[in-house]
């Protein structure tokens, strides 16, 4: 195993790149692709924690994160759905609102 | 074998599923409502009109109320249990039945109650999803009790992901015809965010503890100087570095890998993150329409019941389970960190109620103070005594009621446009309906926390709790900022004492019984806990155990 504090470096600028990906960029889907990153760098945080201690608990909160992030997608990917079979049938026309854009 | 499944079912309903009643009542009459749904449609075939229609329309609000019925009955009977016999823990001491969740979770049944009296007859819910709707209401109300409940840290991200997705379904229930829920999308993303950066701060508390129940997180912060210390010392040389590096590896072998600053820095990363995350839970503010340049009736906000679901119940249950976090795990070093809290809810505040300086739209207006108002609690934790405690529990306590109040009268005022209503929408009330106008202008004097009301009490403790604990700064920045807030709320009520020189605002005032047993609810609280507030902060005080 490597010394711990890098796998916290890692995790934490996982983390710096989800939170700018949810704030910046428009598109639906990449923001929800943020929001998984964010989610798998505290997987690797959990892992890496739990390989110190020798403990399976966090391997476990792992999991159930993944568990539940799916669970969100699932949601999230839903109101997707409704949103865009609108959307593809009568898009906002004008552009110079802030709405988030789907590109499909 | 009929005996051998009874007495295993008696022995979890008597040892961990005692933990869980009141929840299991509202998911078993949720799934009810569903089934009912079901069963309704498959046997009448015809469409809205005659019998199909009633059933729709009462069976669905009937089912809900008597699941919050059996729920509260169930939540009763575990309040005298643990004032017998002590706090009950189960499913590996993860969800504990102790004061201060009986005490929320009869808040947010009562919020549940007044919500779905209130969107009984609310139009702009598509008949057709009223099952879904009320069965997402039981178990958004069941998730919330759960946070409340919950002690471990896994569980916690749990319970507060299963709220958050709730949430998010209510939010996008479809009104009458085919609309986009966008209002939803934004709510949802910068909810997902604020789990994910909760995520991480518990990953990391686990880290620093090697465990997830929250006392032992808590003990592990609270010595996590003395490790530092010794750390510190077994990165020296010579053979007192030596020493200690041996004592650090027979004790604590993880901690050799630590180094000091970890220690320090990490908790305070933990902390800003949690606060961050759930705050974004509860800044529900800017998303409840999308009104930027699109087609009002085919993008619609989110339904109104759900708004003030939302920015009162759920906002309560995300400040409760920050609070309880925060007396828990980070109690120790509360004069570190008290910095950070009272810095987001200063940013809160400010926020709130800036931004609804310019705002024309009412439930806009009401939505961003409501954040204002979930930041007020939060400096409450700044000043960490027991006043401070009693303060921020009858300020969540009568917030939720003088919210619902204010919402309901909006509902019965503005009827399905409730999204759209702007503040010359309600010009002319005192001509429309005397009645609605007098609530209208209580409900705005309690918000704004005119001094018999229970909007002013509410301030009032924190600001002496405030005082009491030297934070004198913090203290007349809540003084003067109670201004500020007064001042949009009394913009709202002007507006409704003007008489109305043009034709809007012609729209009759509509009341059925469900918005009157709620309106009378709401002004009987929001006067009673002012005038005479006594049962209500002995009620506070219950939920930290005195």
């Amino acid at each position: 195993m490597l010394p711990l504090t890098h796998y916290l470096f890692l995790s934490f600028a996982l983390l710096f790149i989800g939170v700018i990906g949810v704030l910046t960029r428009r598109n639906l889907i990449i923001k929800l692709f943020s929001i998984e990153i964010i989610l798998n760098a505290t997987s690797i945080n959990l892992v890496a924690f739990a390989r110190l201690y020798g403990d399976a608990s966090g391997q476990i909160f792992a999991m159930l994160t993944v568990v539940m992030l799916a669970l969100e997608l699932l949601v999230a990917l839903a109101i997707i759905a409704a949103v865009c079979s609108r959307w593809k049938h009568a898009r906002p026309t004008d552009e110079k609102d802030l709405s988030p854009q789907l590109d499909y | 074998m009929l005996n051998h499944i009874l007495n295993a079912f008696r022995t979890y309903m008597h040892g961990d599923g005692a933990v869980l009643l009141p929840e299991m009542q509202l998911l078993l009459f949720g799934i009810g409502a569903l089934a009912m749904d079901s069963w309704a449609s498959n046997t009448s075939n015809e469409g809205p009109g005659g019998d199909a229609a009633f059933q729709q329309k009462y069976w669905n609000p009937a089912i809900a109320l008597a699941g919050i019925a059996f729920s509260a009955l169930t939540l009763w009977m575990l309040r005298t249990r643990i004032m017998q016999s002590g706090d009950l823990a189960g499913f590996h001491m993860t969800l504990v039945v102790d004061s201060y969740f009986v005490f929320f979770s009869a808040l947010f049944l009562a919020a549940t109650v007044l919500v779905i009296l209130l969107s009984m007859n609310y139009a702009a819910i598509s008949p057709m999803r009223q099952s879904r709707y009320y069965a997402l209401l039981l178990f958004a109300c069941m998730s919330m009790m759960l946070m409340v409940s919950a002690v471990d840290l896994l569980v916690i991200f749990l319970v507060v992901e299963a709220a958050s997705i709730s949430a998010y379904f209510l939010a996008a229930t479809p009104g009458l015809s085919n609309r986009t829920p966008s209002a939803a999308l934004k709510f949802l993303f910068s909810s997902a965010l604020g789990s994910a950066l909760v995520a991480y701060a518990f990953s990391l508390l686990y880290g620093l503890s090697g465990a997830t129940n929250i006392s032992q997180v808590a003990v592990a912060l609270a010595r996590r100087h003395n490790v530092a210390k010794v750390i510190a010392l077994s990165r020296e040389g010579g053979s007192h570095g030596l020493q200690m590096l041996q004592l650090l590896q027979s004790r604590l072998p993880e901690a050799v890998h630590w180094h000091a600053w970890t220690l320090e820095a990490l908790p305070i990363t933990a902390f800003l993150l949690v606060s961050v995350g759930m705050i974004l839970k509860f800044a529900v503010a800017p998303f409840h329409q999308d009104d930027k340049g699109v087609n009002r009736e085919a993008d619609f906000g989110i339904p109104s019941p759900v708004i003030l679901y939302l920015s009162a119940a759920y906002a309560i249950a995300a400040v409760a389970l920050l609070l309880r976090s925060m007396f828990t795990i980070f109690a120790d070093s509360q004069n570190i960190w008290w910095v950070i809290i009272a810095a987001l809810a200063i940013a809160g505040i400010s926020y709130g109620t800036f931004a609804s300086f310019c705002q024309t739209n009412l439930e806009r207006i009401l939505v961003y103070l409501s954040l204002a108002h979930m930041s007020y609690v939060l400096l409450g934790v700044v000043a960490a005594n027991e006043g401070a405690a009693t303060a921020m529990t009858y300020y969540l306590f009568t917030y939720l009621f003088i919210a619902t109040g204010m919402f309901g009268v909006l509902v019965a005022v503005c009827g399905k446009n409730t999204s759209w209503a702007v503040l010359k929408d309600l010009s002319g009330l005192r001509q429309r309906s005397p009645i609605t106008a007098l609530l209208l202008i209580i409900f705005v004097l309690t918000l704004a926390g005119a001094p018999p009301t229970a909007g002013f009490f509410g301030r009032y403790y924190i600001f002496r709790a405030l005082l009491e604990t030297g934070h004198r700064y913090t203290a007349w920045f809540v003084a003067v900022s109670s201004l500020a807030v007064a001042y949009s709320y009394l913009r709202v009520g002007v507006y409704a004492w003007r008489s109305s020189k043009s034709e809007t605002g012609s729209r009759a005032v509509t009341f059925g019984i469900p918005e009157a047993i709620v309106l009378g609810i709401c002004v009987f609280v929001s006067l009673a806990a002012g005038l005479y507030s006594e049962p209500f902060t002995r009620m506070a005080r219950y939920a930290f155990g005195q």
